[in-house]
């Protein structure tokens, strides 16, 4: 089968899907006012990298094998607009792949479901969500002691030809204007919560299945006051399975306790790593966003500012080099599969997120109250007003709308609906801080710390006899 | 004459001002959907204070002459409407009455009949500090001197509540250099003045349903960039003309409250995020797990320290020469300084704490649809005693003060005040008694 064009897309979301947003059931998602950009943007991303040859397929659905092939994917994805339900669809497919040899050890029918299951993805070209955050109930509960048994997805029937799923999925990004949901469980399950460890994939339209939306979509008539939001924006999907069927072939684990994590684990590195290729040059734009409106405002000689800026530089210095060095010390799975350093994606992430709420103060000090208060283009664009707005925004180097422009895009990533968006997913997607901390430590090497703190002080195996163990130690 | 009522208030302020917002001109700021929410907010606190008594006067434009009349006056400010703080700020003027008289008796006289006039009429007034620009185009500058008056051009930006008030006290920015005498410029202007523009911006909600929105939808005031394009001004309401030295003492003493206010604000605002914090938390039933335990002290760390800031303002404050009590810069500063620059961890553990249901969570309308209800309720519930319905009103909560159009706006606005962090950790150190620390250590170091 060919790829999907963006129109066929569209198309293909008319499925009899159920889903909602803000209490109205949505009938076709590419013509909801709150969701369209969304599935534009998802139709632009199709026709990028449309190819009407039948053997051509999205390069998000390659699996690298190396750290060459990770980069020919990556460069491959740079040649194409990309969009939440691309990245989604690679990270999902990745951590299933990733995950393969290890189920592949419980049942070799999981991993074969896998292979097959990425083969058909691949094939029809559908997008794909990340499904995993369970409602979770009372958080220090086990998942069978809750007050309520479907707080997390669980199995409550079985045929011979598959289960019949039932539980509630949070924070499931773009999974409305998608085709398929790939379920994994949350966390770690252990004997008795059997029903709890299940892996599976059913299509979006599924029977039994309901999402509630929220989007942070900008609302309005004119959505030029939101120069990224009003352009690219994505639903996150409140997913509700409500005894939904799922057939033997799209099981991918099935009751066997031990390996509950494995996906989870899978998922949650891939999703801290979606941003390592460009991570640097990330921070590189923020530190270029707080010059600029340094220069914008007449400050940048000012050494105070000087001083934030360099905080800055620092900062994307080792993004950058934390991006590189995962790479770097990439390791293999036992299928072959590349996988790029849990510690250092897991350090990167953690300190992206640390630093974030220093680098959002240092840009709105920078920035001053004009962030929040710059008229709009269409107050720009009144004749009553464009004279007087035009004069008073102008400054040495740029015109009036580089500055409103420059205020606007900051505003709207900082300090606006998609700004908290931004600020409260790059901290919690992949696990909150504490779990970028706990895996962090888990993936250091503190043995090999330890045995280089014993040599330089001269203990263990390192200790000397009697004078020779107080000399002065070389570093 | 008597106080207004909030019906009185709303017909006062529909008097033909060029507001504009979206781009467009709006006729009747009371009537626009968006300018509404703030209108009603400020009629609220008129109705609140109303009295038949011709002799009662709203407190806003006491000036305190205790610790506890000021603890009293901050309290109030803190319950009422954002006017009710930019007013009683211009009520601080009353201080500097002695001082503007000794260069220009004139000057004293119409400035004190204005606050007279403010407060006998039960009017609101903003005050129009920050220049619009950086350019002179940009600068509110006297552009013609007349018998009767002057006239102004210019700019002043992040004017709050400026369509919805009845006065713009219009002041310098900053000091003055000498030589720049037409900057030097302070009056009163009425926003229905020929000639003013206002351009408001607003972080009222403008989705059908407002519940999602819980803070923005009451309490939202306009955030205005006020145009001069040659306003005149009458000489009774001009204050200051040209005496480029006193600019600073005007600018200087209006920000007092303004400061004062976001201070207080501060270590309100540190109790509430501690406060939702640990809710959420018990809501999600991990209050005793140690990595919640250890972000929830560090909050509590942070709003104890903030409310340790205000008190201290509060405790050390001063009484000046003309009988009024004000709160203790330096420690003003420091609370500011100090709340604001770990403004943004806190926020960030406090979205640690409650997950990512902050930004995800459904709205009120879709609890409301029947096809829906039972899930939302279902599945948002996390233990008997929680329901779905609370949980929910927790999050979008917490989403509306610091994860969307109105958190973000919130936090630049409240970081600007007093100007921005590292300035206001500079005032700190400028308006801290160095001379009793400095004695100290001598004395420590038994030294001359």
């Amino acid at each position: 089968m060919p790829m999907m064009t963006g129109a066929q897309y569209k198309q293909s979301l008319k499925d009899g899907r159920l889903t909602y947003i803000d209490g109205d059931q949505v009938t076709d998602p590419a013509n909801h006012p709150l969701l369209k950009t969304a599935v534009d943007v998802a139709a632009r991303v199709y026709d990028s990298f449309y190819s009407a040859d039948p053997g051509a397929y999205n390069p998000t659905y390659i699996i690298p094998r190396s750290l060459e092939e990770f980069r020919e994917r990556q460069e491959k994805l740079s040649k194409g607009v990309t969009d939440m339900s691309l990245g989604t669809t690679g990270v999902s497919l990745l951590a299933l792949t990733s995950a393969a040899a290890t189920l592949g050890t419980l049942n070799p029918e999981y991993k074969d479901r896998i292979y097959a299951y990425v083969d058909y993805c691949r094939e029809k070209d559908v997008r794909c969500a990340e499904v995993i955050t369970d409602s979770k109930g009372h958080r220090k509960k086990r998942p069978n002691k809750q007050s309520d048994p479907d707080f997390y997805v669980h199995v409550v029937d079985r045929n011979p030809n598959g289960v019949f799923i039932t539980g509630a999925k949070m924070h499931i990004s773009a999974a409305s204007i998608e085709h398929e949901l790939v379920i994994m469980p949350t966390k770690a399950m252990y004997p008795g919560e059997e029903d709890y460890a299940i892996a599976c994939a059913v299509p979006v339209n599924a029977r039994g299945v309901s999402i509630i939306d929220m989007t942070y979509a900008p609302r309005g008539d004119d959505v030029r006051h939101y120069p990224i939001s009003g352009k690219v924006n994505c639903p996150e999907g409140f997913v509700i399975f409500d005894n939904v069927f799922v057939p033997n072939e799209r099981i991918f684990l099935d009751g066997e306790t031990a390996h509950a994590a494995t996906l989870a684990h899978s998922l949650g590195l891939w999703e801290r790593a979606a941003g390592l290729g460009d991570a640097g040059e990330h921070a590189d734009r923020e530190v270029g966003m707080a010059a600029l409106l340094a220069e914008a405002n007449g400050v940048a000689d000012d050494a105070r500012i000087k001083d934030q800026l360099a905080n800055l530089v620092v900062y994307a210095t080792m993004c950058r080099a934390a991006g590189e060095a995962a790479m770097v010390n990439a390791t293999k799975t036992a299928d072959g599969n590349m996988l790029p350093s849990p510690l250092f994606v897991s350090a990167l992430k953690y300190f992206k997120s640390e630093f974030r709420a220093k680098l959002l103060d240092i840009q709105h000090d920078i920035a001053g109250d004009q962030l929040v208060n710059a008229p709009t283009v269409a107050d720009f664009e009144n004749p009553e007003l464009h004279d007087g707005l035009a004069s008073m925004f102008a400054a040495p180097g740029f015109t009036p709308e580089d500055r409103l422009r420059l205020f606007h895009y900051v505003r709207d990533t900082t300090a606006d609906a998609y700004g908290g968006w931004a600020f409260v997913t790059g901290q919690l997607a992949g696990g909150g801080q504490h779990a970028q901390r706990i895996v962090t430590m888990r993936q250091y090497d503190m043995e090999h710390a330890k045995e280089i703190a014993r040599r330089a002080v001269g203990i263990g195996k390192y200790a000397k006899k009697g004078e020779d163990n107080w000399k002065p130690l070389s570093i | 004459m008597p106080m207004l009522t909030g019906e009185q208030y709303r017909a006062s302020i529909r008097d033909g001002r060029a507001a504009y917002l979206d781009g467009k001109r709006v006729g009747d700021v009371t009537a626009d959907p968006l300018l509404a929410v703030s209108v009603d907010w400020v009629a609220k606190t008129y109705d609140a204070n109303y009295s038949k008594d011709p002799a009662q006067r709203n407190p806003m434009y006491a000036l305190p002459s205790s610790a506890n009349e000021l603890r009293a006056q901050m309290a109030f400010l803190a319950a009422s409407d954002f006017t009710a703080a930019t007013t009683a700020g211009c009520m601080t003027l009353r201080e500097i009455l002695p001082d503007l008289g000794k260069i220009g008796p004139a000057y004293k006289e119409r400035l004190e009949r204005f606050l007279d006039r403010c407060r006998r009429d039960d009017r609101r007034v903003a005050s129009a500090v920050e220049d619009g620009g950086i350019t002179a185009a940009g600068k509110v500058r006297v552009v013609a001197r007349r018998e009767d008056g002057v006239v102004l051009r210019g700019a002043k930006r992040h004017v709050l509540g400026a369509s919805v008030v009845h006065e713009l006290l219009v002041v310098p920015s900053g000091p003055v250099a000498k030589d720049d005498g037409d900057a030097a410029i302070a009056c009163a202007i009425e926003p229905s003045a020929k000639g003013l523009k206002i351009v408001n911006t607003t972080t009222a909600p403008r989705a059908e349903d407002d519940r999602h929105y819980p803070v923005s939808r009451e309490f939202s005031v306009p955030d205005c960039f006020v145009m001069f394009e040659d306003v005149f001004v009458p000489n009774e309401r001009v204050f200051l003309c040209g005496e480029t030295a006193f600019a600073g003492t005007i600018v200087d003493t209006l920000g007092i409250w303004e400061r004062a206010r976001s201070a207080s604000e501060m270590a309100d605002r540190a109790e509430l995020v501690l406060g939702l914090a640990q809710t959420i938390a018990e809501m999600n039933g991990v209050e005793t797990v140690e990595h919640i335990r250890n972000k929830l002290s560090m909050i509590t760390v942070w709003a104890s320290m903030c409310r340790a800031g205000w008190d201290r303002a509060l405790a050390n404050a001063k009484t000046t020469p003309s009988g009024t009590v004000r709160p203790d810069d330096s420690a003003v500063y420091a609370t500011k300084a100090y709340g604001g620059e770990r403004y943004n961890d806190m926020l960030s553990y406090l979205h640690d704490i409650s997950g990512a249901l902050v930004l995800t969570v459904p709205a009120a309308s879709d609890y409301d649809n029947q096809a829906t209800h039972k899930y939302m309720e279902k599945y948002l519930r996390t233990m008997n005693g929680v329901t779905g319905e609370a949980r929910m009103k927790i999050f979008h909560l917490i989403r509306d003060i610091s994860a969307d159009q109105y958190g973000g706006w919130k936090k630049v606005t409240e970081q600007m005040i007093g100007g921005g962090l590292i300035a206001q950790r500079m005032n700190a150190l400028d308006h801290y008694p160095l001379d009793g620390v400095k004695a100290m250590a001598r004395a420590a170091a038994k030294i001359e």
